[in-house]
């Protein structure tokens, strides 16, 4: 996770409108998800890993690895539906019977399983696209600029920035306890995290007040307001993600 | 009465924490603008506490802060105006760093001054040269280094264009080579006219930075003034907590032992110790 992130600010794309990306990334998906052909997932599936490798720069050997990540969730999801348990083996298109009770697979449900699997896959590939290439800053002064409330926003601010804190703080006192031997056996293990947890809030404490502090010596009276980097707007990109987008939606409405 | 170069001034100041602890106790000091003031203390001598007394973050229980003379009202409108004038630079980065992005953060502080955006941006780019850190502005905070850090955050207090600038313990937690570059930095804000006041333990960065001293001992302000005066006398160092500077030990030890004669000068820095030493015996130097 931390890396996907490190990424967003390395990458070859990060000079990119956020808002391009973002259109680009999202638009791709709804086409992705609302596709009825296997055909479509896997053009997304393939534009976006030729997006994430070639254009952003992404390792190759990165990417994969991020894409194994769903993997084993959707194989047992797929699993349930191509898979079905009946006493009537009639309709099965390959299917073992033992003791009067037929499990096997239907042809209708392994193509349903095998499109639900591309499908999830291009749109996680999507996902994946946006994450590695805009920074999540950006990501919420995108949606600030959507009016997206307040509220919202200020919060996501905060915590994204303080999950690094916590994180370094977390590993710190772990590290601490490692050190005294705190997680030799289950028992220690227990009773060591549940300290880091407590050690944990209090320094949440400790930190929200002296954030406060810091925050209204700067005159900060209610809202959090900030400026954000102006990018340039690209009329190449918006062509060439309408470019892309549109054989896309009209080959998902042929195929229905 | 108020001599008029005098920019900040705690009067009477009492201050406890709810929990009851003192930390301040009838302190009074006065700040001359455009000098470099360090404040010397051990640990919990009160020295943050009176920090944000400066920057109306706590309130006085008794006694009060005088900016230019005029007392602070605590009114918002008193507050904003005493933190444009006022900026403080804390201890930990990471609690004053609130966004992920350099470039929001740093906007931040003149944003809430109401200036325009244009200005803003403007300021931010000044305050990024100034701090030497515009390499940084599209790096996420978190990846930053401590020291960078560090620099981001005097970024976002310059911006503001303060008169004043506080720094709690600037170079805690900086090595060496980092801390000699802050307090460069630290000069440079001076010389263009800023006030600049520091607290530190460090004595020797104390004695070689500072224009004037105010050391603290438990809450009170127990002495102050020239540099030199007040590392000449041991036992108020001692009572602080504290120790002597090394050019200042090293100095007496030379007078005593009759190596400088007793009219010597104080040296400011490790040069000038060195310069004094003459060379022995009419050897001619190379």
């Amino acid at each position: 996770m931390i890396n996907i992130d490190c990424y967003a600010y390395s990458n070859n794309l990060k000079t990119v409108h956020p808002l391009e990306k973002s259109l680009f990334a999202m638009l791709t998906m709804v086409v992705c998800l609302t596709s009825s052909t296997v055909v479509i997932p896997l053009i997304v599936l393939a534009f976006m890993a030729g997006g994430i490798i070639f254009r952003a720069g992404i390792p190759i050997r990165f990417f994969l690895h991020l894409m194994l990540v769903p993997l084993s969730f959707l194989f047992i999801s797929i699993l349930t539906i191509a898979f079905s348990i009946s006493t009537n083996p009639s309709g099965f298109w390959f299917a073992q019977t033992i003791n009067g009770l037929t499990i096997g697979t239907r042809y209708p449900d392994l193509i349903i399983a095998i499109h639900l699997f591309l499908k999830s896959l291009g749109a996680v590939s999507c996902l994946y696209f946006l994450a590695l290439t805009t920074p999540m800053t950006e990501i919420i002064t995108l949606l600030h600029r959507m009016k997206v409330p307040v509220i919202i926003t200020e919060l996501m601010v905060l915590i994204y920035r303080f999950i690094f804190v916590f994180m370094e703080t977390a590993i710190t006192i772990r590290r601490a306890q490692s050190s005294r031997l705190g997680y030799i056996s289950m028992k220690s293990s227990y009773r060591s995290l549940s300290r880091l947890f407590s050690a944990l809030l209090g320094k949440v404490f400790v930190k929200s007040q002296e954030l406060y502090n810091a925050m209204a010596a700067r005159g900060y009276t209610g809202e959090i307001k900030v400026l954000t980097k102006k990018y340039p707007v690209s009329l190449r990109n918006y062509i060439l993600i309408t470019g892309f987008e549109l054989p896309l939606i009209l080959l998902n409405l042929l195929g229905r | 009465m108020n001599l008029p170069e005098v920019i900040i001034e705690a009067v009477d100041l009492k201050y406890s924490y709810p929990d009851g602890t003192n930390a301040l106790r009838k302190i009074s000091l006065q700040v001359k603008k455009g000098e470099k003031l360090a404040i010397l203390g051990s640990n919990g001598a009160g020295k943050s506490t009176l920090f944000m007394q400066f920057n109306g973050i706590y309130r006085p229980n008794s006694g009060s802060i005088k900016y230019q003379g005029q007392d602070i009202t605590y009114t918002n409108k008193a507050l904003i105006e005493l933190r444009k004038k006022v900026g403080i630079v804390f201890q930990d980065p990471d609690s004053q760093l609130f966004s992920a992005s350099v470039y929001q953060d740093i906007s931040f502080g003149p944003l809430n001054l109401g200036l325009s955006e244009k200005i803003v941006a403007d300021r931010v780019k000044q305050a990024l040269r100034d701090t030497e850190t515009t390499n940084l502005e599209d790096k996420p905070t978190h990846l930053l280094s401590y020291g960078q850090k560090k620099r981001v955050s005097i970024a976002g207090v310059l911006a503001m264009e303060p008169e004043v600038i506080i720094f709690d313990e600037p170079t805690a937690g900086l090595d060496p080579r980092h801390s000699l570059e802050f307090m460069q930095l630290l000069k440079k804000l001076s010389d263009s006219g800023k006030t600049i006041i520091i607290s530190t333990h460090d004595v020797d960065l104390a004695y070689s930075f500072a224009d004037r001293i105010a050391i603290m001992c438990s809450g009170e302000v127990i002495a102050h003034g020239e540099p030199g005066e007040l590392f000449l006398q041991p036992d108020l160092i001692k009572r602080a907590d504290l120790a002597l500077p090394w050019l200042i030990e090293m100095h007496s030890e030379l007078v005593k032992k009759g190596w400088l004669p007793p009219t010597t000068p104080l040296p400011k820095t490790k040069e000038d110790l060195l310069n004094n030493i003459p060379v022995k015996g009419g050897q001619q130097s190379a």
